[in-house]
This record gives structure tokens, C-alpha cells and sequence, in this order.
């Protein structure tokens, strides 16, 4: 069997799923079903009287086989993650947070200098961190040095849906990474999901485009396939590229060619 | 009647009964107390710590819930 490795967790399914965004929290259950996901991310929020059902830790405990994986969304210095993952492995019991540092709300490109401040110590602490970053293979190699337990290089902006803009940097990330990458942010269709997993990557996390899409659970379900499909397709081994034409059918001996 | 002090409480004025423990607050504004994390000054209050941990006029009390995140 082929497990997605993060830590001492394994997990059979390489699609995480957030859960922001959705029109209710109903359909986002029923899209955390059929994607079969096993890590699914959440955000600390304060607390409001007026909106108990927003709380989703209830609803999400009650599905099986699932681990959450808190998200630092909010934070904009290292010091405000670290406290930011130290309540919500209070509320979790989950090892798991992505640390996810973006201080410009215009662009919500993640700060590699906080970022990378904020994983060294909550590797430290035993966290495992999940760093959400730019395409930095420099970066990613740091964050692997001090104990990350994978690096979530984006392939386009938060929400975009551009896609893996970033792929040659995701490649050579890939190349030079002794954990898993996860593109996280900016998949739009599950092609695109496919596409991260045969060039290698260990997992790709997926919110807006299930979420925003016309019947997320059957959205969830076609990431869940395509992912699956992706990473086969890696595992089989891509055939590699030609600058020209390769016959596959014979050109010689037909109806009277001379040879 | 009991005397009343006011805390602030995810940055809004919150009165109540002098000698209120944190399990106390929860129950008073309707939070289970499974599903939220409480921060008091800075300091994350455990569940087990919650009915001995008194609050004093001036807390400040952070209610935190896991919503919908990517």
C-alpha cells in the first residue's frame, strides 16, 4: 500500500481538505465524506454567542478516520503563530499545524521570515509542522532542516484558482526534499490536482475549489479521484519527453512499399 | 445580590458575579465547554483547571472555536 507519510501518521488518502468557504456547514461535511480526506484543516475563531453552529470541531469529531490540522490563519509574526498553535493543539489534540503567516491581506503571500521563525520552534516543541510557503526550493530546504514534517509550497495565490503557476519551482522542490510536498493554495480542477501529484508532490490541499463549486461533495469526489489517478501515474513512471515524433505503428513493409 | 465585576471578553465589556470561575462564564453565555479554547490574560486555561480558576475585574478572556479554514 501506498501511504502519505508525515510524522509518525500515515495516511492512505493524499487529498487534505480545508473547510472555509462553504455555504453551510452541512454541505462541507458532506464534502469531507466523499473527498475520503483524512487531515482536514480548520482556523481558530473567537467564539460568538449569536453563531454557536459555527463551531466546528463537534461535527468534524464525529466523522471517522479523520485528524485535524489547525491552521495559524490570522497571525502575521511568528510569535502570534506560535500562540495561535499552542490553543489550538489545546482544542485539537491534533500534533498537526499548518503554519500560515501572510501579513498583506491584498496578496495573502506567506512571510518566509516569520514563517520559518515560527516552524523552528514548534518543531521544536514537537508540532508537526506543516509550513505554508512560496515556491522557494531555498526556503523549503531550511524548513526541512528544522523539522518539518512536510512543505506546502503554494501554486498560485490563495483562493486564485491560477492553478500550479509555480510548477518548475514545485519540481525542483520535489528534487531536493527529503519530506513530502504538498502544493497547497490555488487549485482550481482536479486536472491540476492530478498534474501536482505525477510530478511527485506527496499530497495537494484543496478548500476554495470544492467549496465555491456548483456541488462541492461531487467536486470533492473527482479531487479524490484525480488525486488518486495522479499519484499512480507517478508511481507507474511518466514516459519520458521527446523534442520529436516517435513512431508507435510500423512506417516500413505497407501495401508495397519499397524497403 | 452578589457584587459584579467586568471582564472583557473577546474584546467586548462583560459583567459578572464576583467569584464567577471560567466553567462558570461558559455556562452563563451558553459555551460548551468541550468545544472551545480559553485563553485568560494570555494564559490557556485547561479544562480540568476551569471550575478553580476565578476571574478577577480586568481579565481579559479570549473564547476560542475551531471554525471553517483552508
Amino acid at each position: 500500500m501506498d501511504f502519505l507519510q508525515l510524522g509518525s501518521y500515515t495516511f492512505s488518502s493524499r487529498l487534505i481538505l480545508g473547510t472555509g468557504k462553504f455555504s453551510n456547514a452541512t454541505v462541507m461535511l458532506e464534502a469531507v465524506r466523499a473527498s475520503g480526506a483524512q487531515l482536514v484543516t480548520v482556523a481558530l475563531r473567537r467564539f460568538n454567542r449569536e453563531q454557536p453552529e459555527d463551531d466546528l470541531l463537534g461535527p468534524l469529531s464525529a466523522i471517522e478516520g479523520i485528524t485535524l490540522m489547525p491552521n495559524t490563519s490570522g497571525a502575521s509574526t511568528a510569535a502570534e503563530a506560535v500562540r495561535a498553535a499552542h490553543i489550538a493543539r489545546e482544542l485539537s489534540g491534533s500534533p498537526f499545524i499548518k503554519v500560515e503567516i501572510h501579513p498583506n491581506p491584498q496578496h495573502l503571500m506567506p512571510d518566509p521570515i516569520e514563517t520559518y521563525e515560527a516552524a523552528r520552534i514548534l518543531a521544536k516543541e514537537g508540532f508537526l509542522v506543516m509550513p505554508y510557503i512560496t515556491a522557494d526550493p531555498v526556503l523549503a530546504k531550511r524548513l526541512e532542516e528544522v523539522g518539518c514534517a512536510s512543505v506546502m509550497p503554494l501554486g498560485s495565490a490563495i483562493g486564485s484558482g491560477q492553478g500550479v503557476a509555480t510548477a518548475a519551482m514545485i519540481d525542483i522542490i520535489i528534487r531536493e526534499s527529503g519530506i513530502p510536498v504538498i502544493v497547497d493554495a490555488g487549485l482550481r480542477s482536479p486536472s491540476e490536482a492530478a498534474h501536482a501529484m505525477e510530478m511527485g508532490c506527496g499530497a495537494v490541499l484543496v478548500n476554495s475549489a470544492v467549496a465555491v463549486a456548483g456541488n462541492p461533495p461531487e467536486m470533492a469526489e473527482a479531487f479524490a479521484e484525480a488525486v488518486a489517478a495522479g499519484r499512480k501515474a507517478f508511481h507507474a513512471g511518466l514516459m519520458p519527453k521527446s523534442g520529436s515524433a516517435i513512431a508507435t505503428s510500423p512506417l516500413t513493409a505497407f501495401l508495397g512499399a519499397k524497403e | 445580590m452578589s457584587q459584579m465585576i467586568t471582564i472583557e471578553l473577546n474584546g467586548k465589556q462583560q459583567p459578572l458575579p464576583s467569584g464567577s470561575a471560567v466553567s462558570d462564564l461558559l455556562k452563563i453565555i451558553g459555551a460548551d465547554g468541550k468545544n472551545v479554547a480559553i485563553v485568560v490574560n494570555e494564559q490557556i486555561i485547561r479544562p480540568e483547571n476551569r471550575p478553580a480558576h476565578f476571574l478577577q475585574e480586568g481579565d481579559r478572556v479570549e473564547l476560542l472555536i475551531f471554525a471553517g479554514g483552508g
